[in-house]
């Protein structure tokens, strides 16, 4: 490391050592990202062997109404999960951090029981629980998404909340006092000093909730009315015959966009003063 | 609108002369043209397919038909021609196995016309009260049934059911990986032997691979007396040792990845990945075996019984069902579609093994609770086993 | 820590809409399914509730409990791996410019975009017999013999269809679990006490552990919280990778609910789940309470 003299002592990220690290942990997570792209253009109808180079999965895509719609579906669910959970689950961690209270001690483990419940077990509950108090099969899309939609937070919001607490951890209290002091509502005291503290937090249970939500396929199942189809019941409903290449190449179509979009704001940011997007 | 829908290698097929897809192009076109004619303007009593193709359901309800299937398991243009015919639009939903369909039904019927269990569930669906009987007199195309699944023990004169596809398990394997080139002509090889030792696959659905063990203990696959379980749980126990893995149905996988030489899968799986290894192949073995079937029910409380019943004699019509076959190359108990079939589906010994072989095979009953409980309590053991 | 009654405005603002949601939508949902496991069958569909405990009872027959076992063991190590392999790739987030920490978020987000059916069928193609892996360590096997070595056949590694199989899988599947509530804990960190403590002249390993890794402490509780515990509910995965010795329990209690149709059995086995993990919470809340009350004099 006393090679590089050039190197300040904080820049880890600078490190050989490090970097290999990090090189070697993506390189695990994308092998077998590279052999799912590499399936996509498989001239198979299943994820096996190799048969010769074709687009014709990715024509298939554009065709399919119904994966496209599936899709859609899955991002639109998990998006708002994402939304409420992050809410839910910041404030969540924030009682539980500032506050003393009557059975805090209840509500603090029972917070991690949607961790904890398997997935079958809540699926079941939530399809009783649902059904129990008359809650609509019928209603148009995108409300027919609602009961998904609310599954998904319930079991979202607690990963969020134990992410943020964690962070909370390190927030030096004498700061939001200092605000008080100055006279800060509690209100703004909470914005403008906690919320920025937390901020890594969130964006981190952000990225947790959104993966849950949109990876989710047994309690989805079972909050999914006549008519709701998600990618996670696409592809499970496709595994008893063989999941096709079409699912490679939407799958591959998502990385790419993601990739091109990230890009594309980066370069934004480049030029803005603004900062920190995930 | 219905419309002519060839796949780019079909229509290059069709170009180039290929005799078989000419066939098949011009059933396309014949169904089409009659689908285009004007509608005329009889009315009959029950849901009939008039000669110019359109389809008069009476009492229709106004509404969509909600269809709960899996996916990839139907005609490519089915729902869209059904609605060019009878003006009623079909949202196809989708679900990944008999037990969550089960358990999903369990709060009551969410609104769905349509679905698709296989027999045992079809029994079992039944008992609990969340099928609707079905009116014979409004599926005329029942005719087109082949005799042998007019009236199953899983669902007696079809009270319940009208039978969708059929499968057989039996063993697939790799010819060229067999000992001395013999075919595995018994369970034993699977079962009860360490010849092909770390290279099985059997089967991770506890309840047919138990009656498997009892077929291959000479009994039927519905027999069940404490002590035939304990013998059946004796023998897997023991075989676990020579056992590369059980298998989530995907058994046809691991056998053309060459990660095992034999496994229990059903036929219709097995024949599609023949089709991209001619060194494989499968086999009902001597003892018999056991027979599936995905059944169309309409299930108590759907919302539109009657596009129902006239969506089921649709499926069941013979150009129709074929147009399906060719679509998802499982064997059909269709008898009227298969005859419109090409000879490759027709006479492929895989998809319709011989009758001898099929003489011996039995439906899965569904035995009741306490049955299925104790047939799982064991597979957790054979699991656990040290 | 304030008491509620202080502030009490600011307490039910902020705490209701959690407690509310948590109670309406998990609380009420489970409430039915823990009073199945009090339950029997009385025929297909409908439950008896008749408070029995038969259930709970079945849950400590030997293979229950050594497939229970099995389960904590796998997923512990998976999560311990998860554990190593996530510490420097948190750090290096925490160091970096703003740039690279977004992308690097990214890349560690990205794969777990995709269906996870279809990343373990990766995943498996990797591994197989024939697969990618076994290819690339017989390409060098075989470059080596032609050099000279006298190294005979390649033999093939069998990866897939054991227990270490479904700890590489686990780890795959759940390492975001574990980066993303360490970056949390450590992004921002006060960099006086590192410079300061590198000033002093102790090296970069002792200022990590002595330093950095107390920092992360809230982090990596957190990370073992929910690493570990998806892990434990894991089934795809222990299903499609392992042998056929290796069944985990959340596939022994999914089976409950569906083929066996034993509602009761399956939720007094998942409840069992969930009365440890309480247990366990509520005893580390006392403790803490307790702690703080010492800590606070």
């Amino acid at each position: 490391m006393s090679k590089k003299p050039q190197r300040a002592p904080l820049e880890y990220s600078k490190s050989f050592r490090l970097r290999a690290w990090i090189f070697g942990v993506l390189l695990f997570l994308y092998a077998p990202l590279l052999i799912l792209i590499a399936f996509s253009f498989n001239d198979s109808k299943r994820n096996i062997v190799w048969k010769g180079f074709t687009f014709k999965w990715y024509v298939k895509v554009f065709e399919n109404d119904a994966l496209r719609e599936a899709l859609f579906n899955s991002l639109i669910i998990a998006v708002l999960c994402t939304i409420f959970s992050v809410i839910l689950g910041a404030l969540a961690a924030f009682v539980l951090w500032r506050f003393k209270f009557p059975m805090k001690g209840l509500l603090e483990s029972g917070l991690n029981l949607p961790i904890v419940v398997p997935e079958i077990c809540m699926g079941v509950g939530v399809l009783m629980f649902f059904n129990k108090i008359h809650w609509p099969n019928d209603l148009p899309w995108p409300i027919s998404l609602s009961q998904i939609i609310i599954a998904h937070i319930t079991f979202s919001f607690p990963f969020v909340a134990v992410v943020v607490r964690a962070r909370l951890e390190s927030f030096n209290k004498e700061l939001e006092a200092a605000a008080l002091d100055l006279g800060a509502s509690q209100w703004r005291a909470f914005t403008d000093v906690i919320v920025p503290h937390m901020t890594p937090g969130l964006i981190a249970g952000a990225l947790l909730a959104f993966t849950l939500s949109l990876d989710d396929f047994v309690i989805t199942f079972f909050a999914s009315g006549p008519g709701t189809i998600t990618f996670p019941i696409k592809v499970y409903s496709m595994v008893r015959f063989s999941v096709t290449p079409e699912v490679n190449a939407a799958s591959t179509i998502i990385i790419v966009l993601t990739l091109i979009a990230t890009a594309v704001a980066m370069k934004f940011q480049d030029t803005s003063p603004n900062k920190e997007n995930a | 609108m219905a419309e002519i829908k060839l796949t780019p290698e079909e229509t290059a097929l069709f170009l180039k002369g290929n005799s078989r897809s000419r066939r098949a192009f011009m059933a396309a076109f014949g169904a089409t043209a009659a689908a285009f004619s004007i509608a005329a303007c009889s009315k009959g009593s029950a849901p009939a397919a008039k000669d110019d193709g359109k389809i008069v359901i009476e009492g229709s309800e106004k509404a969509p038909l909600k269809f709960y299937n899996w996916d990839t398991y139907i005609g490519e243009t089915t729902l869209d021609d059904f609605k060019a015919a009878s003006d009623v639009p079909v949202e196809m939903t989708l679900f990944a196995s008999n037990d969550e369909l089960f358990a999903k039904f369990r709060a009551g019927n969410p609104g769905y016309d349509v679905i698709m269990p296989s027999n045992e569930y079809v029994t079992r669906m039944a008992e609990a009260g969340m099928l609707q009987p079905l009116d014979h007199s409004k599926i005329p195309n029942m005719k087109n049934i082949a005799p042998e699944f007019l009236d199953p023990d899983f669902d007696k004169g079809r009270k319940f059911s009208m039978p969708y596809t059929w499968l057989v398990l039996g063993i697939g394997y790799r010819k060229s990986a067999m000992k001395d080139g013999a075919a595995p002509d018994s369970w034993k090889y699977v079962l009860d032997s360490d010849q092909y030792k770390g290279k099985i696959s059997l089967l991770g659905e506890s309840m047919d691979l138990f009656r498997l063990t009892f077929k291959y203990l000479g009994h039927s696959v519905n027999d069940y007396t404490p002590e035939l379980l304990k013998q059946a749980e004796a023998i897997l126990v023991k075989q676990k040792a020579f056992v590369k893995n059980f298998h989530d149905d995907n058994g046809q996988d691991l056998l053309l990845s060459k990660e095992v030489d034999i496994v229990i899968e059903y036929n219709g799986d097995i024949a599609q990945v023949k089709k991209e290894d001619d060194d494989l192949d499968f086999l009902i073995p001597k003892e018999g075996s056991l027979l599936n079937s995905d059944c169309m029910c309409i299930p108590k409380g759907a919302p539109s019984p009657n596009n129902a019943h006239a969506f089921i004699n649709y499926i069941l019509d013979a150009k129709v069902g074929a147009a399906i076959s060719k679509t998802i190359l499982y064997p059909t108990p269709n008898a009227a579609a298969k005859a419109l079939m090409d000879d490759a589906y027709k006479n492929n010994p895989i998809i319709f093994p011989p009758a001898d072989k099929l003489a011996k095979c039995e439906y899965g009953k569904f035995l009741g609770q306490e049955y299925a409980q104790s047939i799982e309590s064991a597979m957790n053991r054979v699991r656990a086993a040290k | 820590m304030q008491n509620w009654f202080e502030n009490k405005r600011f307490f039910w603002a902020t705490m209701l809409a959690p407690t509310v949601w948590f109670l309406a939508f998990f609380v009420a949902p489970m409430a039915l399914v823990w009073a199945y496991s009090f339950g029997e069958n009385a025929g297909p569909v409908n439950i008896a509730i008749t408070g029995t405990f038969g259930n709970y009872a079945k849950a400590f027959r030997p293979e229950i409990l050594q497939v229970l076992s099995d389960s904590v063991v796998l997923a512990l190590i998976a999560t311990l791996i998860c554990l190593v392999l996530a510490f420097p790739v948190a750090i290096a987030m925490t160091f970096a410019d703003d740039k690279t920490k977004s992308w690097l978020l990214l890349l560690i987000m990205l794969p777990f975009w995709t269906n996870l059916l279809i990343r373990t069928y990766a995943l498996i193609a990797m591994m197989r017999t024939e697969g990618f892996i076994n290819f690339t360590f017989a390409f060098f096997h075989n470059i080596a013999v032609s050099l000279g070595f006298n190294l005979g056949d390649y033999v093939p590694m069998e990866l897939l269809y054991n227990k270490s199989a479904i700890v590489i899988g686990l780890v795959y599947v759940h390492l975001p679990f574990m980066v993303l509530p360490l970056y949390a804990a450590l992004d921002k960190l006060d960099r006086s006490l590192i410079e300061a403590s590198l000033d002093l002249g102790a090296g970069h390993l002792t200022t990590m552990w002595k330093i950095v890794v107390p920092l992360a402490l809230p982090g990596i509780a957190a990370g073992l919280v929910i690493t570990f515990i998806p892990a434990m509910g894991a089934y795809l995965t222990p299903d499609l990778l392992g042998g056929p010795n290796d069944l985990m329990i959340a596939t022994l209690i999914e089976r409950q609910f569906k083929r066996a149709n034993d509602w009761p059995f399956g939720s007094a086995l998942s409840f069992i789940l969930m009365y440890v993990t309480l247990i366990f919470f509520a005893l580390r809340t006392f403790f803490e309470a307790r702690g703080g009350k010492v800590s606070a004099h």
